[in-house]
């Protein structure tokens, strides 16, 4: 056991202080946090606070609609006297002038801006319109607040179920994008963990270290000892990527963290997407680490690894369509196989109702095959570290157990 | 006691690698492995070492069976030799040492010991990738022996060293001897071998073809080598019943037979037509039984 947390440290210490790992995390985090806060930043470039908008109001209003623009308070606006005031006023202030004409039937206006700012336009408009309205309504109609209110009120849509169709359950819309992201997260795990374990024990095998390590650790300690610290290594690049994230969601607003919180989170499917991270990791892992026990050189451990990403890829896919329809039996069948329980059952618990006993089975159908997997994966792996040549899955995997095996 | 290989065998795929192999090798002993390539050496080693199970027979030192909870007693330098290219030498040294149960304090010393030993106290902290391959095999010798092990395995530990390197590696190993280490290697170098061993057992695919206490073996091997110098041109010789060949130099013909009465037949003939000025029957040197084992199927 004390080998096996040498081997865990030594592994997760050398992959997270590698440059390979701390730039792609570093690239990984920074993508993740411009995903949350370029598009806040083109929000508030729009309605720039210091875009200062500068009104003239030459209409039949006299003066009001500009006031009444000021009052609303939805962007930061000063009064100009003029067309020609507020538009010397804005090109100093590098702001926008807003000319209001029209009469009080037709309101117009013309924001004169540098460059586009297509948003602020679309903005403006929508303000000048309510502004037209209120004013209409009280001085033309004469109609006073109370009078005036239904006229701003907006409607209310709700949704109830057509006669003869079956209730989805609550979790569909609210667990989406938590079921959507999972699905996301095994793939990119399976892939590029899977990965680096092939490439690791491949990098060890052709530097020809590995049989001077299994001379002293056995190779079953060993391989799972790299999982572990590959793991480890994994989950701090995850904890960067979900800090960035988080970073991110807090600098572009208090929304943004709401919206995640509120609509993203379902936090009773939180354990589950923990266990099934874990589970995915140690079953597709097994296999990766067995793979790249059988090649002899690290620009192998790619190729080789191809069929279980094609396995990774097909399980994606599949629960991508199954996001649409999760009810569907075929969906059902598909989440008993293990390489593909991850994601499709996770998909299931989150989307619809998987009844208790059936998780239970199919988890512990889950543990019992990633238990096999890794099992089957030490036996090829303690004769495939010791085994060198032209790289074939099949006869390869031949050749390392009768390596390892005692009888002929 | 010491190390015991009692019938050690072992078939992959219905092919024999090593056949019914027994040896008893004392503590303190050095003891070679030869054969030519692909003969059982470093399946015979991985079998001791417990890294691959036997099909029959049983590897024990002491009378216990290698296994990873004795590995603090064992050192081993493999054959395909390897390191982190990206670490330093400390460091590597440092996670073989702890797999070996080795503490930091003790790990300390020995290493600045060694490298001081080797001339090389200024890699300390280089990476191995920067090393020479002559240094990178002493820090893959080191990290044999840095946690004093009881039995060592050198699998070819001299190949691809200079003369001045290959001479502080056997200063080493005959080091580690006088403190007690019991020392199994294997080499083609036939020289290092002889310098070496107390003991060899030589191996043809997979099965042994001679073992046995260095002199002994070179004492009874029948084959001998005549260095003959004569007054005038030495007489034809091929003819004679014994001789296996002739190798005719400037001064002197070195003739190979295959025992004593050949040699005395070669001496009756030389000496009936000149006046021999040398006449040296003369042990046959380990190359030569070497070559004559794997060469010739009459011998095996």
């Amino acid at each position: 056991m004390r080998n096996f947390w040498i081997t865990v440290s030594h592994t997760a210490v050398r992959r997270i202080t590698s440059k390979s790992f701390i730039i792609s995390t570093a690239v990984m985090a920074f993508l993740v946090m411009a995903f949350f806060i370029i598009p806040a930043l083109l929000q508030t470039t729009a309605s720039d606070e210091g875009t200062t908008v500068f009104i003239a109001d030459t209409s039949e209003w006299d003066g009001a609609a500009a006031a009444r623009f000021h009052e609303l308070q939805e962007m930061e606006t000063e009064i100009a006297g003029s067309a020609e005031e507020a538009e010397r006023r804005a090109e100093e202030a590098n702001g926008a002038a807003l000319i209001i004409t029209g009469d009080t039937e037709e309101l117009q206006g013309e924001l004169l801006v540098e460059g586009d700012e297509a948003m602020l336009v679309e903005q403006t408009g929508d303000i000048l319109d309510r502004v037209q309205a209120s004013l209409y309504a009280e001085r033309v109609l004469e109609l006073d607040e109370t009078e005036a209110g239904p006229l701003f009120g907006g409607v209310e849509v709700s949704q109830s179920l057509i006669a003869g169709a079956e209730e989805r359950p609550q979790a569909f819309s609210g667990s989406y994008w938590m079921v959507y992201g999972l699905v996301f997260i095994i793939y990119l795990i399976v892939v590029s963990f899977g990965s680096m374990i092939a490439t690791e024990v491949a990098a060890e095998k052709s530097s020809r270290v590995m049989e001077l390590i299994v001379s002293s650790v056995s190779p079953v300690t060993q391989m799972f000892g790299k999982l572990a610290g590959i793991g480890i290594a994994g989950l701090v690049n995850l904890a960067a990527i979900a800090a960035a994230a988080a970073a991110g969601a807090w600098l572009s607003g208090e929304e943004t963290i709401t919206f995640i919180l509120d609509e993203v989170l379902d936090y009773s499917l939180l354990g589950y997407a923990l266990l099934f991270i874990v589970l995915g990791y140690v079953l597709y892992g097994g296999l990766a680490a067995m793979t790249g026990a059988l090649v002899s050189r690290a620009e192998e451990a790619n190729q080789a690894m191809q069929p279980i990403i094609f396995l990774a890829m097909i399980a994606f896919f599949i629960s991508i369509v199954a996001l649409n329809a999760p009810e569907l039996p075929v969906f059902r069948i598909l989440s008993y196989v293990p390489f593909f329980t991850p994601q499709l059952l996770f998909l299931r618990i989150g989307m619809e109702t998987v009844p208790a006993w059936e998780i239970a089975l199919i988890i512990v159908i889950l543990i019992a095959s990633a238990i096999l997997v890794n099992l089957a994966a030490a036996r090829v792996y303690k004769g495939g570290v010791l085994m060198y040549g032209k790289f074939s899955f099949r006869q390869s995997i031949g050749r390392a157990i009768a390596v390892s095996k005692k009888e002929s | 006691m010491g190390l015991k290989l009692d019938q050690l065998t072992k078939v992959f795929q219905n092919e024999t690698a090593v056949n019914a192999l027994s040896a008893e090798i004392k503590p303190g002993t050095i003891f070679g492995m030869l054969g030519s390539n692909g003969a059982g050496k470093t399946t015979t080693f991985r079998m001791i070492l417990g890294l691959i199970d036997p099909t029959e027979g049983k590897a024990e030192w002491h009378s216990t069976r290698l296994s990873y909870q004795l590995t603090r007693l064992v050192g081993y330098l493999p054959e395909e030799r390897g390191l982190y290219p990206k670490l330093t030498v400390k460091q590597q040294l440092h996670y073989f040492m702890k797999l070996k149960g080795m503490h930091k304090k003790e790990f300390r010393e020995e290493m600045r010991s060694w490298l001081s030993r080797f001339q090389i106290e200024e890699y300390e902290n280089r990476r191995v990738e920067e090393l020479s391959k002559g240094n990178q095999q002493k820090i893959q010798f080191m990290a044999s022996v840095l946690h004093k092990p009881e039995l060592l395995i050198l699998d070819e530990p001299f190949s691809g060293l200079d003369p001045v390197n290959s001479d502080m590696l056997k200063r080493a190993v005959l080091d580690l001897q006088k403190q007690g280490t019991t020392i199994l290697f294997s080499s083609h170098q036939m020289h290092n071998v002889e310098e070496l061993c107390d003991e060899l057992m030589m191996l043809k695919k997979g099965n042994v073809i001679l073992q046995g206490k260095l002199a002994e073996i070179k004492s009874s091997y029948p084959v001998k080598s005549i260095v003959i110098r004569g007054a005038e041109e030495l007489p034809s010789l091929d003819e004679l019943p014994g001789v296996l060949s002739i190798r005719k130099g400037k001064l002197e013909s070195v003739v190979q037979v295959s025992g004593a009465e050949a040699a005395e037949r070669v001496f009756r003939r030389c000496s009936e037509t000149t006046w021999l000025k040398k006449f040296d029957l003369q042990e046959p040197s380990l190359h030569e039984i070497f070559v004559d084992q794997m060469g010739g199927e009459e011998h095996a």
